[in-house]
């Protein structure tokens, strides 16, 4: 059986022309697909966690259920966490265990783009889906983004090397430009790199929106950049034709973190008064736009959401999920399609070990290891399907390649059962 | 023990993604996430050669790694992929904003003095306050 225009459930790109070949009920063969897809799709069986587990023991599905359900019950501040390595169902199930909880939900967009949101909530943003910029943009920025390491086809697929409808040379007709603090990969493959003195960004953003304007600052450089440089750079950008800023967790998890997003922003509007000009954050996770998606329709906010009062109130820095781990605010947390013990500063990660662990994950990670309930599960775009948000916002339907393990359930099932245990456990 | 001062930065790379889908017990990933990468004139005053480990310490914590190759990084700068590893050396404060500091801290790093790269098992059980299970 061969399955085309398969979606890739790894990265934002989401990239939909994959070819998987099944046989027997397993992967035998994946085409288009990068490095990192293709590990994902040929070891989507490797390393599973093959029982549900209580207090490190096998159990069965139910009593595992059972478990989660009693110790979630119980808690008086439970946190949901993850999100982003799932699809949408499941996470609107999430969005409704905390909300019959009372407790907080919070995906990692807390720990990636979450400065990003707080910044575009604040000024906005100038858009445009992978595809117009394939057809249109001239001009390709990536600033504190490094697509050759983190999102393999990004530059091949949608932003570098295709032929669009405006853009008939492909690579040809456009200019790649870097701007990040060492000289990666992707530095190496741009038409001009530019080195930022690490944590300050936001000057070197700040100087050329000054220059787009038109105005002269006395400096002989900017953020290690010479004067020079900042202005031609300046002119570069307001001669293109259609340019673009893809902008990645240099800018987010560095100095300055969501006041970078809001020098770049400022810089994108200036630009447009002279040309078009949009920015995307570069998303990680393939589905961390979707736990914002979902999570925005369901209570108002994207992610960083209480529920204690019993409506949901939103406050980043105060409801994500490392200020409450740090804090030692939370007494119980329920933890999907994600690994925070191995993501989280130690801190953070240790408090996490203190108290009553629930984890639905498809591997053995440190984060199931400190769980008292790991409950397995199936893998959405490969044994179970689903919708996935592009990092552009675009909505694609995940396809079920494969059957799960026996007895593994996708990650919408295991929830729905804890929730339905939840609801009963208050009446 | 002969030290330098460094900006830390942190990220992605292309082989801790490949290594974490075969999954994070698995050699891949635990070697695509253990190595440090610096300067190569800083590992020069280092001292350091091939299979030398380093220590890399900030104000939060320190951990013993692999010295990993000169990751297009200008002098005074050093690169740790995300990980549990890397994770060891960073602060939970946010600043009010949510995301803690994973990139532009200061930390200072020696070629290390005997020891060894922790295992992932060994660092769980550290947050665990030392329990195995």
């Amino acid at each position: 059986m061969r399955y085309e225009d398969v979606v890739c459930p790894f990265c934002g790109c989401l990239c939909d022309d994959l070819e998987v070949s099944v046989e027997d009920g397993h992967i035998t063969e994946v085409k288009n697909a990068c490095g990192i897809s293709r590990s994902k799709f040929m070891n989507h069986g490797a390393n599973r966690l093959e029982h549900p587990m209580v207090d490190g023991k096998k159990a069965s599905l139910d009593s595992a259920v059972k478990e989660a359900v009693d110790l979630l019950s119980k808690a008086e501040r439970p946190l949901v966490y993850g999100l982003s390595s799932t699809e949408c169902g499941a996470i609107g199930k999430a969005v409704e265990i905390a909300e019959t909880m009372g407790g907080i939900i919070d995906n990692t967009s807390s720990v990636c783009h979450g400065p990003t949101i707080l910044a575009l909530q604040q000024v906005g943003e100038s858009k445009a889906s992978l595809g117009e910029i394939r057809n249109r943009a001239d001009l390709v920025i990536f600033w504190g983004s490094n697509p050759t390491e983190a999102h393999l086809r990004h530059i091949t697929r949608y932003s570098g090397m295709p032929k669009g409808m405006y853009v008939p040379e492909g690579r040809k007709g456009r200019k790649i430009i870097v701007v990040d603090v060492r000289e990666t990969g992707s530095g190496k493959l741009a038409d001009r790199f530019i080195k930022v003195r690490p944590g300050s960004d936001f000057e070197l953003l700040q100087a050329l929106r000054a220059c787009v304007r038109g105005r002269e600052l006395p400096a002989e450089e900017v953020a290690g950049v010479p004067m020079a440089e900042v202005k031609e750079l300046a002119d570069q950008m307001k001669e293109a034709r259609f340019g673009i800023v893809f902008f990645g967790l240099g800018l987010t998890q560095s100095e300055g973190r969501h006041m970078n997003i809001d020098a770049a922003v400022g810089l994108v509007a200036e630009l447009n008064r002279h040309t078009k000009f949009v920015l995307t954050p570069m998303r990680g996770h393939y589905n961390v736009a979707g736990a914002n998606t979902v999570t925005t329709w369901q209570t108002g906010y994207p992610y960083a959401v209480d529920f204690s009062r019993g409506y949901p109130r939103y406050n980043p820095g105060e409801f994500t999920s490392v200020d409450l781990l740090s804090r030692g605010e939370v007494d119980a947390t329920l933890v999907v399609a994600s690994d925070p013990a191995s993501n989280f500063p130690v801190d953070a990660a240790t408090n996490l070990a203190k108290m009553p662990v629930v984890t639905l994950e498809q591997k053995t990670t440190p984060t199931t290891m400190m769980s008292k309930v790991a409950i397995p599960v199936a893998t959405a775009g490969v044994e179970a399907e689903g919708t996935a948000y592009r990092m552009d916002g675009v909505p694609l339907r995940l396809k079920k390649l494969v059957e799960p393990p026996k007895g593994v359930h996708p990650d919408e099932e295991v929830l729905d059962m804890i929730l339905k245990g939840l609801k009963e456990a208050k009446r | 023990m002969n030290s330098i001062e460094v900006t830390l930065i942190s990220g992605r790379t292309a082989r801790q993604g490949m290594g974490l889908e075969e999954g994070k017990f698995s050699e891949r990933y635990t070697q695509s996430v253990t190595a440090v990468s610096l300067n190569p004139e800083d590992a020069s005053s280092l001292g350091l050669v091939k299979g030398r480990l380093v220590k890399v310490s900030t104000e939060h914590g320190c951990v013993t790694v692999n010295w990993g190759g000169d990751g297009g990084l200008g002098r005074g700068m050093a690169f740790f992929p995300y990980g549990p590893w890397a994770n060891q050396l960073y602060s939970s404060s946010t600043d009010g904003t949510g995301m803690p500091q994973f990139k532009g801290i200061r930390a200072t790093v020696s070629a290390a003095d005997g020891g060894k790269v922790p295992t992932i098992q060994e660092i769980v059980d550290s947050m665990r306050g030392g329990k195995t299970r």
